[in-house]
């Protein structure tokens, strides 16, 4: 049967000859992967609409249990071009489409990851700077996902962190911040400034629209972002992939 | 009979790219039906293929020697330097007969989502190629998707520096092909690219 959805373009590999195999990930159905036939034809029906990033109406045809649907259909709504034209900007939005196809199972749907990714694009593309909303999308993915980083206790003894201190001790390994009686003389922990703290629980109380209305040091958005990158690489290198 | 020699040519033929089993089949009794001549050249030409053939050390097109046929042509513009990804864009780009320069293969196109980095590429050989001097214009012939793109970006970029002239290939719409049916991303393109007339 025909599926309609809205969908954006995660990656695209070579399939046969000249066919694709398209990564999407849709507002009903979450990630899929589809048999787009002969793209890079010249004379393709499909144009550049499989090319990463690409935010598209699609349909595709295959029965329930069918391994790879068929895409039959895909409508440009957006083609984010200006996202994808150097290889630096490329190379840290893939890092948010890596999430998804790390972490999302195949057809469950994943509406709020849709929508969380279709926003963040959408700021990226309307502002210069994106760091801010890279952030903000990896650590709402996060949360969405049940991966954050836990910053308001110490992992391992549940002691709330000392507000006279300045800075704390984050784990890689545990995930979480840790107090100084339980970390001891333990080595190379992630130092965390008390800004970066509060920065990052105001960050899971704002909502999409505020976003890019908060002001926020530059030093405290690069030092989380460094943190939570580190975060994202454990637990990718861990193979630790729970289910939403 | 559950396995014999024809099956054993049909399974090989599957292996490559395109050909599914009906069409292995055919052509297996297509080579059983061959003269024996004409199938002995053809198994020896996959064999020749595979014992000669080598990079070029300096575009790294595929060849049976090295310099290959196309660099060490006297007759060729040494001035202009066209950018592939793969060896076989060099064989479609011949085929026009237009292009009387030399090539510079990549062996591939950058791609964050394949950990396809710079380094990967033979970027620096071009690079090399460059500063020995005599290129006058260097073509950026990579694919016109966000692969290729992004290459010849980058590429551009750091041949900034360097008194040569860069260029893309132009985007266009197919002939044949009808405006209405173009998407906006090619017809953006293809406006951009626009040319005195
Ligand atoms: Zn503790
Ligand atoms: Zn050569």
């Amino acid at each position: 049967m025909i599926k309609r959805t809205e969908a954006i373009v995660l990656k695209n590999k070579p399939f046969a000859d000249a066919d694709l195999i398209v990564t999407y990930l849709t507002r009903k159905y979450g990630l899929i992967n589809v048999h787009a036939k002969s793209p890079k034809k010249i004379k393709s029906r499909f144009g550049s609409s499989l090319e990463p990033l690409t935010y598209s109406n699609i349909s595709f045809f295959g029965k329930e249990d069918a391994s790879l649907p068929r895409l039959i259909q895909s409508d440009i709504i957006n083609p984010f071009q200006p996202l994808r034209e150097d290889f630096s900007s490329l190379t840290k939005i893939y890092e948010m489409l890596k999430l998804c196809l790390t972490f999302l199972p195949e057809r469950e749907p994943a509406e709020e990851v849709f929508i969380l990714l279709l926003n963040t694009l959408l700021k990226i593309g309307a502002n210069s700077d994106s760091k801010i909303f890279r952030l903000y999308y990896k650590i709402r993915f996060l949360d969405i996902a049940g991966l954050l980083p836990s910053l308001d206790i110490c992992g391992r003894c549940g002691t709330p962190p000392d507000t006279n201190r300045r800075h704390y001790l984050f784990y890689i390994a545990d995930g979480s911040i840790i107090c100084n009686n339980c970390a001891k003389n333990e080595r190379n922990p992630f130092i965390l400034s008390k800004g970066s703290l509060n920065f990052f629980g105001s960050i899971l109380r704002w909502n999409h629209s505020s976003v890019d209305r908060i002001k926020a040091p530059e030093k405290l958005i690069s030092e989380l972002l460094e943190l939570i990158n580190s975060h994202i690489n454990y637990i990718i290198g861990s193979k630790f992939v729970p289910k939403l | 009979m559950a396995y014999n020699i024809i099956d054993e040519l049909i399974n090989n033929l599957t292996k490559l790219p395109g050909i599914g089993r009906k069409t292995a089949q055919r052509l297996s009794f297509f080579i059983l039906n061959m003269s024996d001549d004409e199938a002995k050249k053809l198994a020896a030409a996959i064999i020749n293929l595979k014992e000669k053939a080598r990079f070029c050390s300096v575009c790294f097109n595929i060849a049976d020697k090295d310099p290959c046929d196309i660099c060490s042509d006297p007759s060729r513009n040494k001035g202009k330097i066209c950018v592939v990804e793969e060896p076989s864009n060099i064989l479609a780009i011949e085929r026009t007969k237009t292009f009387k320069g030399l090539y510079h293969v990549l062996l591939g196109a950058l791609s964050p989502s394949d950990g396809i980095t710079p380094e990967r590429l033979k970027i620096q050989e071009l690079l090399q190629r460059i500063k020995s001097g005599g290129i006058e214009e260097v073509i950026l012939a990579t694919n016109p998707n966000t692969k290729g793109e992004i290459t010849a970006r980058y590429i551009k970029d750091i041949l900034k520096e360097y008194d040569i002239k860069i260029t893309r290939i132009a985007y266009g719409l197919p002939i044949g092909s009808d405006i209405e049916f173009a998407d906006e991303v090619t017809l953006t393109k293809s406006l951009e690219g626009r040319r005195d007339m």
